[in-house]
Order: C-alpha cells, then structure tokens, then sequence
C-alpha cells in the first residue's frame, strides 16, 4: 500500500498543493492573481462557458446515451458483443485523430457541408467551425462511451420480474418506465452523468481545435496563460479555481448519493 | 385490433425503431474514424471528400519524413514504462485497498481515482515545476512519471474488479494450507486477477500513447511523443499525410483493442493455480 500512495503523493498530491500555494505566493504573498481572474470578464466567461458547455454535453451524451444503453442491455450473444465493441472503439481511437476527422468534417467546403447542400437543407455552406455546436458535437462524440457503460451495468442489473409484476399489476408501458425502469437504473444514471460532467470541465483539445478563440474553455485559457503569456501565478490561481469547481462537483454527487463513485471500464 | 395485437404491434416497432436508431448512432461514433481513413488514400493534396481518386502517397510521404518514425518510437518508449509502472502501483493499490478493512481505504481509492478527474492541464503545471526541481524536465522519466500517474487508475479500477469477482476465501485457503502469502499472491491472487492486471495495462499504454497535455508540458523536441507531433503539425498544415499517420495509430489502435478483447474474454482458473 505504501509504494502507490508515496508515488501518488509525490507526483500528483503534492504538484496540485504547489498549484494553490503558488497562486497565493507568488510574486509575494496575495490575493492579486484572484483578483485578476475574477475581475477578468474573459476569465470569467471562460469559467462560465466551460460549466455551460459541460451541462449540455452531459445531457446529449445521457439522452443519446440511454436508448443505445438499453439496446445493448436488451441484445444478446454476437449482437450484444458487436454493438458494446462499436461503442467501446472510439475510446481506443485518439482524441487528437477524432478531432481532426471533424475538422475536416466541419470545413466550409467540408463533406458535411456538401451532403447539406446536396440535400437542398442549406443555400450555402454554413459554418459550423469556431461554433459551441461543433465542440459540442465533438465533445458528445468522446464521451459519450463514458455515460453508457455505468448505464448498461445498471440496465444488466434490472431483475426481469420486477417489469412482469408491474405489468401484471396494470401499469401502462409510460407508467412502467418512469416508476420502476428509471428508478433502478438511476444510479447509472447519476454516476454516467457525473463522469462526463466531470470530464468536460476539463476538456482541451476539441475546443481548441473546434471552438473560436471568443468561446474558450477553462483549460485552453490555462493552458495559455503559461504557453503564451508564460503567466505562471496567474494560470496556478486559474487551475485552483477550476480544481474547486471539480471537486464540488465531485462532493454534490457523494453527497446526494451517499455512496462513492463507482467507475467501470468494461 | 384487439388491444393484445395492439400491444403485440407497438412492441415489434419499438424494436425496429430502437434498431434503427442504435444503427444512426453508431454510424454518429464511427464516420469520423471512416473520414480519416478514406482520406489518408485521397490523391488530392487538399481535403476534399470524397476524394475523386486514390494513391498510396500520403504513406510514403509520412515514410519519407524521419521525424514522424522518431515520434512513434518516443511514444512507445514512453508508453510501454508508464504502463508497467502504472500496473505495478494500481496492482498493488487496488490489492491495498481491496484486502484492508482500512478506515483510510476511501480516501485512498479518492486519491488513486484523482488522475481520472483532475483535469490534465492542472496536474501538468504542478508537475512541471516539480520534476525541474527533481532535475528530470525534458528526460524521458519526465513523461513516463507524468502517464503512469495517469494510468494508475485505469489499472486499478480493472484489477479492483478482477479482486471482487473471485472470493477471498480462495486466498485464505492457500494461507490456511501452509503456503507463504508470496506464494499464495503468485499461485492464487495473480492467476484469478491477471486479466484484469493485463488489459489496465494495455488501457494505460493507450492512455499514454493518446496523452496530449502532459506531453505538451513535459517533452522536448528529443522526446516529442506522436500526438504531440500531430498537434504541432495540426497548426500549421492540415495534408492528408496526417491522416494517413492517423490511420497507422488507427491500426495499432485495434490491434490492442483486439487484445484486450481476447483477455477480457478469458475466465479466470483457480485450477491452474492449485496444481
């Protein structure tokens, strides 16, 4: 137990308590970078855009998420095995590659574009790059592997008899999903929903490939602020903030559901 | 129709429509990774789709230039040590806490789950500073140290499951019949978790090997890992020789998936353990 937990402290505990010391330390001990940051309407944009984009990913990944969850759930045998391999592959495909494909997908003259086109839906080519629209499309497309899988293994979990007893008992279809299937499967639902929220907060690549420099996320501002500005204080006082917001997150969820998060791979 | 042939009809369309829509779905998660692969083989130095003819040239270029070989040879060579590494400590963190009763279990599993959460940018500029002091920046032990943190958790969530889905019971009895618990850890506990030890480690190679903002903190142009390279190309020249280096990680890609696949698939044997 001791070697994991000194490796752990030593090279991830530690770095993130040098992050806050350094945004109070630094040039002499104050509140000045904070200042800056929430003095900052940009700063401040960017915080609210990145909880933005994270809430409207983590409801398309769940409401996408849950009907493929139950057609897994519900498949049997090579169907099953096929489906749960098709929405497992993009998690073992690059983050950068997928990004790039929708670059290109989304260019002015980009294949999308064209089928649009083609289709008489548009009269010109519309531009979708540098939009909320694409990250959020990109962003759905990454993580929403993430919100089936505790799905599917809350779905597995549903006992059969439960549904055939409140059939039996005359409840109607609707009636039966919401009162008993949504129900059991709700800690799916939550631990789905948190893991992607969660993993959203922290997203760079997508929106920095697919996103405008006007709607940055919180990471690609962080990321700047030492890459561009080489403003070490002034990004360790960002990262703090949004360190806080993760683990708030991350408390609310333990909170309400009493329980710790269950994460699953497979 | 009477309401049973009703419901009988209702029933039959939701299936087909609950099939169609699983097929538009996964036709959303998999053109991106078609559109790459297609592209790579387009004869049309721009990004056009589809392409009005075929070559082989978008390889040969990627063959041609030195640097693309070096960057697949930096991301293996730091792939294959963080994963070991995150296989030792996620084994044994997942063992740790698996098997001790500990009041300090939860916020150790907080701890070893933190890399999952935190998002990356936050770890890489607290470790930047940390490995300068260590002397270390711009080293390969930069990087590995970086993705092993990374991979630790992949690790221990899988062999955390392997560990619940055999009974302990299994490991007293070795203790109970005279073996050493060396011996019962490499005759019992690694044979009924090792698929699980295995396919953490292949998840923390793929994790490294996709791993972008570490390795923008913590490489040099002698340790440039490939998505580094991709994201440095990305900037400044979107060719189809970019696809065609993404089609290559594609192949890998699936070659590891496929592996993991076959160990995942394989059950566990006490017996091997006994005899």
């Amino acid at each position: 137990m001791v070697p994991p937990i000194a490796f752990l402290g030593m090279f991830l505990l530690l770095p993130l308590i040098r992050v806050v010391i350094r945004s109070f330390a630094e040039p002499a001990l104050t509140v000045t970078n904070y200042v800056r940051v929430f003095s900052d309407v940009a700063y401040m944009r960017a915080f609210s855009y990145t909880l933005e984009v994270a809430l409207s990913v983590t409801a398309l990944c769940l409401l996408i998420g849950y009907p493929l969850a139950y057609a897994i759930a519900r498949a049997r045998g090579v169907a099953q095995k096929l489906i749960s391999i098709l929405v497992l592959l993009p998690l073992w495909t690059s983050v950068v590659i997928r990004s790039y494909a929708w670059l290109i997908l989304f260019q002015r003259k980009g294949a999308l574009n064209d089928l649009l086109l083609s289709m008489g839906l548009v009269k010109e080519p519309i531009d979708i790059l540098q939009t909320s629209v694409a990250v959020e499309i990109g962003m759905v497309h990454i993580l929403l592997p993430v919100m089936v899988l505790p799905l599917v293994a809350s779905m597995m979990a549903v006992d059969a008899t439960l549904l055939r007893a409140g059939r039996i008992l005359g409840a109607r279809p609707l009636r039966l999903f919401l009162r008993v299937y949504l129900r059991i499967t709700l800690p799916g639902i939550s631990a789905g929903c948190v893991l992607v929220f969660i993993s959203a907060l922290g997203f760079f690549i997508t929106p920095s490939l697919l996103g405008g420099a006007h709607n940055a996320m919180a990471a690609v501002v962080i990321e700047q602020a030492v890459s561009v500005f080489f403003d070490w204080p002034l990004a360790s006082a960002l990262s703090t903030v949004l360190l806080l917001i993760t683990i708030g997150i991350y408390l609310a969820y333990a909170r309400l559901t009493g329980g710790e998060l269950q994460v699953a791979l497979k | 129709m009477s309401p049973s042939q009703r419901a009988a009809w209702f029933g039959a369309a939701g299936r087909v429509a609950l099939w169609a829509y699983t097929a538009v779905i996964l036709l959303f998660l998999l053109v991106p990774i078609a559109i790459i692969v297609i592209m790579s083989f387009s004869d049309q130095p721009y990004l056009t789709f589809p392409p009005p003819g075929w070559t082989l040239h978008w390889y040969a270029a990627v063959q041609d230039q030195p640097r693309w070989l070096a960057a697949a040879l930096n991301s293996i060579r730091i792939g294959v040590p963080s994963a070991l590494l995150a296989v030792f400590f996620g084994t044994l963190a997942a063992l740790g806490i698996a098997r001790s009763g500990s009041r300090w279990a939860k916020p150790m599993t907080l701890l070893v789950l933190a890399p999952m959460m935190v998002p990356h940018v936050i770890i890489a500029i607290g470790l930047f500073p940390t490995l300068v002091d260590l002397r270390l920046i711009n080293t390969y032990s930069a990087v590995v140290i970086g993705h092993s943190v990374i991979g630790i958790p992949l690790v221990f969530v899988t062999v955390s499951a392997a560990l619940r889905a055999y009974p302990a019971s299994l490991d007293l009895a070795a203790r109970t019949l005279g073996a050493s618990p060396w011996r019962t850890f490499m005759r019992v506990t690694v044979p009924m978790t090792w698929a699980g030890i295995a396919s953490g480690g292949l998840l923390a190679f793929a994790a490294s090997f996709d791993e972008l903002m570490l390795a923008l903190f913590l490489t040099s142009a002698r340790t440039e890992t490939l998505p580094r390279m991709i994201w440095d190309q990305l900037s400044f020249a979107l060719t189809p020789a970019l696809a065609a280096v993404a089609t290559l990680i594609l192949a890998l890609s699936m070659i590891l998936l496929g592996a993991a696949a076959v160990i995942g698939s394989r059950k566990p044997t006490p017996r091997r353990a006994l005899l």
